[in-house]
Parts: structure tokens; sequence; C-alpha cells
């Protein structure tokens, strides 16, 4: 059967359920089938699973004319997705297809929620196609006798690929892209993929060594929807707090929304923020009770699934979720969307935004709800960077020997492995193509001697070698790796559970660790009393009382991308030279006349220092407008310059705005600016001596020590058994940093920083940028606009030069 | 390095930012919560750290025996991480170097090492708090010590926060002496501490490098 007549195959089928095709969808069916691998670049909800899933079926229709109907053909697909939520709708629509075009295939979710029972029989019996996550894939690469069971395998489609190119769990698909394609010459790989900053690297990771001219192809959808951001405005800006994150204060606006919409959204950025919205609005309208829901990851499967259900059936008024509804299925009769706080992100706004109007034509409207007035401003250059399609790019990790080492403890555990022959798959990655002999040798070295080892006699037992072979003999070790895999690290978590039974999510150990029994909390807007604690299980019970704690996650703070601090810097020069365009900026007027008042509104040629005494010590802050991160990397920068000057101690806060250094002693702030205090002079070696004095790469270990097996959590409900080998990843940072500061993990922590963090590029243009404005010291009497919500942060790095004798001297024991 | 002379209980005791307590009267060194052996025990079952950080150990322990020449060593338990490895052997040969000091092991809960190994390496062991002097010495702290006697004790890990102007915060391990509890800093490397709260009227002695300051 030729090519065109199996799309017209597909196209039929498409008109029997009175659809027409989208021209995207036609161009991917005819490049699959010719035989490229490639990238469909389509938005959720766009019909984007049809353009990959029926080629699958085509194909097999094409080389098998005769025996279509055919049970038991091994697997012939994988399907990757971020997050379990998909895979049932995903899994739907394939087995409608299939059984329309006649075809006996049998398509099985595999997760982390499987029955065993299934599992075995998925083994045993493949399923056609496996819609699967990247942690679930890597399991397989774990389970011996993995080849044969992939060795049917004509392709891999990766969806979503957008959310996962950015992380670890991106690195952990294109490993296990590489063993597949090392088994199955072959194989064709196709990615999925909302549009982001940098389309032609998210091709190129994914495809890896497959990345060869003629081989490939792009299909995008050139899907384009109206989007329209209105701001919920404070009635009088000069009553609205200057810091905060919960903008609770909004609630009696946002309460008309969800009353008059048939289906609201509303999105916050934390899993507390989430829960405290729902408990407020139940507060302030009773009569919603019933009609709104909560949804965010700590929520049991059970639960989440209910109000995805009851969503998608229209039954709901609104839902207060955090990012967990940020991908996944369409929900139709959802109407509006609202946004609490920054989302940080053209493309996540952007994302938001599009989970409304779905009816073709439509306009997805989404509200703004500021938490502090500046913020305002955010809404502005979030509407203008819409407007000019300016989304962020997702930096892919590379050179990760974390997930590296996992990945060849996985083949250790199941088949064992050939260095020589894994090394030339690994090279072919994105991540790793830079990895040398010698990194490659330290790796098999750490995996297989515990790294340098001088002892005659040493007992480290993990991988083994037999007949060139790296494998793992001991079961122990085998299935405490197994509980391993995966590269999102938490928190110890434990289970909370009706002591009648039921489950309701799970939350960290730390929040509970607080609690007595008796102790009353909130969690999913439930009011719950806390019975018991039994096998890392919470037991519970509803509770009639109204206040309670409220637990928080851990979580890293998001920072606002390098895209919308450009456009934020925009918007503040506008506001200063009165382009007031926005009704944001016309609102925050005011509180830019007080910003002028007390200190100053900075012209597009000046850069604002504010230099201040308060209580609290002395307050230096700087306003460089680029976002978190370089904010993080700049104070560090600016302290260790002063430090270099005069033994002192700071503590340093940032936000998106910018930075300050806090200090018990006076700053010698003119000095520090004669001696090039924002020069680009040296800038490598002072950025490399302020990574060792603050935390930060402390910090990025953990994840490190994680993924790559250091930290062992214990198994499920057998906690206690391996105490003995329990341990935190800040022993093993500051013992690799004493005895081995040459190991590779170690090293990755201080690479991460620099990528992410202190990257030299973008500070250095941030200097530069700087180095042509006049700097501008002001000293106002107290606190400005732009400096209290930095000053009243507590999430705070510290840098000192002073000796550790000397400065405990000004200080006292902590009591609290 | 210098320590900290703190008279208590009409007691001089000196304490060292090794973490040890050198106590005159008795001509003794107070050492808790080694764990020896445990980066050993680590390895064994697969988890990288270095053997490096065990040995770090050993030259403390040389550096205070010679400092001190006590006649006794009292270690306030969990001296031996876990099961038997080799790290045990190269301490028995470490103490053999030794001969005129007497050693002696309160045990705590991680020393489950037969009593045959002790005895090879010349400890005397005891499996409950032992009174010297005003002192009754333990692994665990004891709830509520005998009326005359002042529990000295490992087991805890502690350190405190210190908190100064400009929001100023550390974290460092200490000595600690309450109403009738005292509690030594884990000696060991690669230990980890636990943050204690002090209540008004306990002393407390933090560890800064290499001098130990009242707080």
């Amino acid at each position: 059967m030729s090519n065109s007549e199996l799309i017209k195959i597909a196209g039929g089928w498409f008109q029997e359920k009175g659809w027409e095709p989208f021209p995207f969808q036609l161009e991917a069916w005819e490049h699959y089938l010719n035989g490229y691998h490639g990238l469909v670049n389509a938005p959720t909800g766009s019909g984007k699973t049809y353009a990959l899933i029926l080629p699958i079926f085509l194909e097999f229709i094409k080389a098998h004319p005769d025996e279509i109907g055919r049970e038991n053909n091994g697997l012939q697909a994988i399907w990757i997705t971020p997050i379990r939520a998909l895979t049932k709708e995903i899994q739907q629509a394939a087995q409608r297809a299939a059984q329309d075009l006649g075809l006996n295939w049998n398509i099985a979710i595999r997760s982390g929620d499987t029955k065993t029972s299934e599992r075995t029989r998925q083994k045993k019996n493949p399923p056609e196609i496996l819609i699967t996550t990247p942690e679930s894939l890597h399991l397989f690469l774990a389970s011996k006798g993995y080849p044969k069971f992939f060795k049917n395998l004509k392709t891999v489609v990766v969806d979503e690929w957008h959310e996962l190119v950015g992380s670890k769990r991106g690195v952990q698909m294109e490993l296990a892209l590489s063993r597949l394609k090392g088994m199955l010459p072959g194989l064709k790989v196709w990615g999925i993929s909302a549009t982001i900053g940098n389309m032609d690297e998210a091709l190129a990771v994914l495809l890896g060594n497959s990345l060869v001219e003629g081989q490939y192809k792009v299909v995008k959808a050139n899907i384009k929807k109206e989007i329209v951001v209105e701001s919920i405005l404070p009635d009088e800006i000069e009553r609205f707090p200057w810091a905060g994150h919960l903008g609770i204060k909004l609630l009696h606006k946002v309460i008309p929304i969800v009353e008059t919409g048939q289906s609201t959204l509303i999105f916050t950025n934390t899993r507390a923020q989430c829960e405290i919205w729902y408990q407020n609005i139940l507060e302030v309208a009773p009569d919603l009770a019933g009609a709104i829901a909560m949804h965010h990851g700590s929520i049991s499967r059970e639960l989440r699934d209910w109000v995805e259900n009851a969503l998608h059936d229209g039954i709901l008024k609104a839902v207060v979720c955090t990012s967990s509804l940020d991908l996944g299925v369409d929900f139709r009769p959802v109407e509006n969307i609202v946004q609490i706080g920054s989302p940080k992100g053209v493309a996540r706004f952007m994302q938001r935004a599009g989970r409304s109007g779905h009816q073709p034509g439509a306009l997805s409207k989404i509200y703004f709800v500021p938490t502090h007035s500046l913020e305002l401003m955010e809404a502005a250059a979030l509407r203008q960077a819409i407007q000019q399609g300016q989304l962020e790019s997702r930096i892919p990790y590379i050179r990760s020997f974390d997930v590296l080492i996992q990945y060849l403890i996985t083949l250790a555990v199941s088949e064992g492995f050939r260095p020589k022959e894994i090394l030339s798959e690994v090279q072919g990655t994105f991540c790793y193509r830079s990895i040398s002999e010698a990194e490659w040798a330290w790796c098999l070295d750490f995996i297989t001697t515990g790294g340098a080892s001088l002892y005659a006699y040493d007992e480290y037992k993990k991988v083994e070698i037999e007949d060139g072979i790296f494998k793992v003999n001991s079961r122990r070790v085998a299935m405490r790796h197994r509980l391993q895999i995966g590269t999102i690290t938490n928190d110890v978590s434990m289970q909370i559970k009706y002591v009648k039974g039921g489950r309701l999510g799970t939350i960290e150990e730390w929040f509970i660790a607080q609690l007595k029994p008796g102790d009353i909390f909130w969690f999913a807007g439930r009011s719950l009393e806390l019975v018991r604690i039994k096998d890392m299980t919470v037991q519970v019970r509803r509770s009639k009382h109204k206040t309670g704690k409220i637990p928080s996650w851990l979580g890293g703070r998001v920072p606002l991308s390098s895209q919308l601090s450009t456009f934020l810097r925009i918007k503040m020069d506008q506001a200063r030279k009165g382009e007031l365009l926005d009704i944001e900026l016309k609102t925050l007027g005011p509180l830019l006349d007080l910003q002028q008042e007390r200190s100053l509104v900075p012209k597009d040629h000046e850069f604002l220092i504010e230099y201040f005494k308060s209580r609290e010590g002395y307050h230096l802050l700087f306003y460089p407008f680029e976002g978190r991160y370089v904010h993080e990397g700049l104070g560090a920068l600016m302290a260790h310059r002063i430090s270099k000057i005069q033994p002192i101690s700071f503590s340093i806060a940032m936000n998106d705005y910018g930075f300050e250094l806090l200090s018990d002693i006076e700053i010698p702030i003119d000095q520090a600016l004669e001696k090039g205090l924002l020069s680009t002079a040296h800038l490598q070696r002072d950025i490399e001596a302020s990574i060792n004095s603050v935390e930060m790469a402390k910090r990025c270990f953990r994840d490190i020590a994680s993924i790559s097996g250091l930290i062992f959590k214990g198994f499920p409900g057998k906690q206690k058994k391996d105490r003995h080998l329990q341990s935190s990843s800040q022993l093993f940072f500051e013992v690799f940093d004493d005895y081995e500061p040459n190991n590779l993990l170690l090293l990755q922590a201080y690479d991460e920083v620099m990528t992410f963090q202190l990257e030299e590029v973008r500070l250095r243009r941030a200097l530069e940028r700087i180095g042509q404005q006049s700097v501008i010291l002001s000293t106002p009497d107290k606190a400005t606009p732009f400096s209290f919500p930095i000053i009243v942060d507590r999430l705070r790095e510290r840098l000192s030069s002073e000796k550790l004798a000397d400065r405990i001297k000004r200080m006292t024991l902590r009591l609290e | 390095m210098q320590t900290h002379h703190f008279f208590f209980k009409g007691q001089q005791l000196r304490l060292h930012p090794l973490k040890a307590i050198y106590w005159e009267e008795e001509d003794a060194l107070l050492l808790a919560d080694l764990h020896l052996g445990k980066a050993v025990h680590f390895r064994k079952a697969g988890i990288p750290v270095p053997r490096a950080a065990g040995d770090a150990n050993w030259d403390k322990l040389i550096y205070l025996f010679l400092e001190f020449k006590p006649e006794r060593v009292l270690f306030l338990g969990d001296l031996f991480h876990s099961t038997y490895n080799s790290e045990w052997q190269e301490f028995a040969g470490l103490i053999g170097q030794f001969p005129d000091i007497r050693f002696e092991l309160v045990q705590g809960n991680h020393d489950i090492l037969s009593p045959a190994d002790y005895e090879a390496a010349q400890i005397t062991i005891y499996n409950q708090p032992l009174r010297i002097g005003p002192f009754l010495l333990s692994h665990h702290p004891i709830a509520a010590p005998p009326e005359d006697s002042y529990n000295l004790a490992g087991h805890i890990h502690p350190c405190v926060w210190l908190k100064g102007n400009g929001r100023q915060k550390l974290k460092l391990p200490c000595f600690y002496f309450g109403e009738d509890t005292g509690l030594l800093p884990a000696f060991g490397a690669f230990t980890g501490t636990a943050r204690i709260q002090p209540q008004n009227g306990d002393q407390v002695f933090v560890i800064a490098e290499d001098a130990v300051v009242e707080m």
C-alpha cells in the first residue's frame, strides 16, 4: 500500500468522526511514513496526539496489509508523557482509533500506579503501545531481559518535550533513547513540543546523533490564539501592600469572576497558597461549597482524578490549583483563568491562559491578581511579551554526571553492560557529547571502587566486573537502586490517610514533625486532626475546628525569566517617562511618586543604589531588574568584593527586581565603588571566589547526591532497618570538598551554579549594561517601595570575610 | 588550638575544639559519638563515602592522646558505627600504641560489636551508666539522673543556632551544660549535628574552628 493510500485511510477515519485533518497532521503522517525522525511543534489541545498516533497504526497496516487484525505483535511504540495524568486520555484516544482501523492492539499504561500483576502480564505479553514516563522507562532498563521486551520496537514518541527538555528528566530521556537506538538501529524518534524560545536546541537534544541533515523533519502547527490579559486592580494603590505573596486582599474581586463564569481555574504558585485561597474563598462565599475544588501535586491521585473528571463534566464552578493543572486533559467548560501572583515566565502564563476558550475562534482570557503593588508592572510586561511572541528558552542540562551514574547502575542491575559499547551510545547524546575518556573512566571507577581508593583492602561493593561486563550482583544493592530511579527529588514525604482508610495525599515529614497528636491542620481543603503517625503514614480524622496550621512545602522559588525581566525594564522606563499605555502603569503612579520622593525612580541611563540604616543594620540595595538568578549571582559577587576591603559579614536577599546586602556594621560603599565594585575586570576570578563562599553549590548538590544514589531514604515503611546508612547531602558535600576535591559530582554542583546562577556571560552582560549607566547612590531615610519587598525577605544567602571567632562575639544564642 | 577552662561541679574541665573534654581531676579524656567505621560501613553497602573521611578521626585521636597523655579515655557511646569491618582493626592497632592509657566504653545504641572484639582491643565496656565523682556518664541522656549526680552524655550531636544583627545566622556544634545533664559534641567526622534549644541558665560553648567560645 502506498503512503498516500495509507493517509487516505487516516483521513477517512477523521471524516467518519466529522473532523477535518489539520495540515500539520497530514504533514506529520507523511514524514513519519517516509521514515524520518522529527518534532511536531503544536500546543496542547490542537490534535497533536493524532498527528503521531495514527501513523504508528498506518505503518503497521503497511507492513501487514493482509493481517491487520493480528494480535500479540510485540511492543511497537513507546509514548512518553511527563505526567501520569495525561496517560489515560492518550490511551483512550489511541484505543478508539486502533479499533476503528481494525487493529487488535493492546494499548497499555505503565506508571508508578500500575499494579504488580499488570506489570508481570505486560512483561510476559508486551502491549503494542506502552504509554509511560521517563522514570518508568528506566525501570524497564533496570529489569532483566529488557532487550527481548523492546526487540520489535519501531518508534518512541516523546510528548510535551518542552516540559522535559530543561530538566534532568530530559537527560534521563536522552539516555534511554541512546540505549534503545543502540539496540535497534532503525528506531524512529519523534517529539511533540509547544513553542519555546529554543526550538532548534530542543530538537538537537531530542535527536542527539540522529540529527543528521535529510533524516529528520520539523512540523509546525501554526495555531495561534488571541490572549487577553486583564489585571485585577486594587481600588487604592496607596493602601495595597508593598510586599507579600498571597494576594488575598483582592479576593473580593475574584469572587464575582467565579460566580458569573461557567467554570474558572484559579492558578496559584505554591501548594500552600492554593490551600489558603481555597479556604478563604469558602469563608467569603460559603454558598460555593461543593461547587469548588482544589488540585495540587500533593493531593492523592484519586482525589485529583475526581476533580479532573468533575471539571470535564462541567459540574465545578472553580478549581484552585497549582502548576499541577498546567498540563493535561482539555477542560472544555473552562471559561475563565485567574493567575494569582507572578507566573514568572511568559510561556507558563500563555500555557495557563490557553486552558480557557476552547471553542474555535474564542479568546483566551486571563485575569492577573497582583500580590504586592510592584507586581502590577509584571502584568504590563507579560502583555507586551505575549504580543511580541517572546517565549523563554528551556536550557538543557549538559554533563550531568549524577544522572549518568544512576543510568550506569541501572544497566548494571539488569543485563550488565560493556563500557565500550555504552560509551559510544552515551557520546551520541546532546548531554554527554563532550564527555572525555578520563571522565568516563572516573564514572566507571566511581561505581566499581567508590572513587579514588588508595587502600589495598577495601570493602566497597556495588558494581562488579565479570568477563568485561559491569554488573550488580548484590540483590540488596539492586533493590535499593530500583527504588531510587528518577531525577525528581523530594523531601521525605508521608502518606496522609483517614484512620478509617482513604488516601488524602502526601505531606513532607518536616511539617508533620512540628505537630503533636490532637493538633489541627488543613490539607486538601479539609480541617484535619492528627491522630497518630505510624509507619510513615499520618493518620487523621476530620475536624470541625476552623483554625489550624496550613502546611507549606519546601521548594525553590521560581525566578523571573530573562525574557520577562527585559520587558519589565521596558515598562519601568515607560512608567518613568509617563508613557502610561497600560492601565497597570497608570495605577502604579502614586507608588512611583513615593519612590521618587523618598529616593529615585531611575531613568534608563541611571543605575540606582540605595543605602540606609535601620534597627536591623545597614542596608545596601541594587536594582538591576535582571531576575532572581542573576541577582543571586550579582549579590554574592558584590558581597565578595566589598568583603575584600575589610572584614565584614553580609546576609543577602533578592527578588526579581533587585538585591540587598545587609550588614551589622557600616558598609564602605563609597570606597567599594571607587575600587570598581561594578566593574567587569577580574570578573571570572571574583565569581569563582564568591561561589566558594556561599551555599549555592551545596544546595545544588542536594539533588545531585540523591540522583547519584549517595543518599538513601530507606525502604518504604521500613525506615528503621537501614538507619545506619542514612546521611545527608550536606555531609557528603563536606567530605568530598575536604577529601575528594576532584569528584565529578562535586564539580557538577559548581558547574550547575555557574550555568544557572552565576553564569559569567549573563553577569558580564548585566555589569556591562550597568557600566554604561551612571550610578546614583541614594540615601533615603527609610525603606522605599522598591526596597521593602526585598528587605522583608527571610530567605537569605550569607557571606563573610571575618574570622568565625570574631563574628560570634557579636552574636547571641537563638532561643526560639 | 586552645582549650576552654571550665570549672564545673567542683571539677576542672578543659573543653577542646577537637570536641573532647579533658577532666583534670581524673586525668581522663571524654569523647562521645566517634562513629568509627562509618565510612567503610557505607562503602560496603555501595555508597561511596571517601575512605579518607574516616582517617581524620585517627589524626585527631593521636593528637589528643599525645597532648593530654591521659590515664584513661572514656568513650560515651557510639564508638563504632555498626557491625564489624576493617576499621575496627585499624582502631585497635592505634590504641595498642598507647599501652599506658586505659580505654573504656559506656555502650551506646550503635555499639553492637561482640564482647570479644572489645576484649581483643583491650577496651573495658559498661552496659550501664558509669558513676565517677559527681558525674554519671552515659550514652543516652538520662531523663532524671539521681539527685546527687550530674549526667554527662553523648548521642544528641548537639549544635546551636546563633543570631546577630543584620540577619546574621550561624549553626555551630557545641558543648552544652543544662540543669542536670551535659552534652558532648559528636567527635566523629561524617556524623552530622542536631539542633538543641537551650533554656535560660544553661551554659553553651560553641566550637568556632580552633577555639571554644562560651555564649
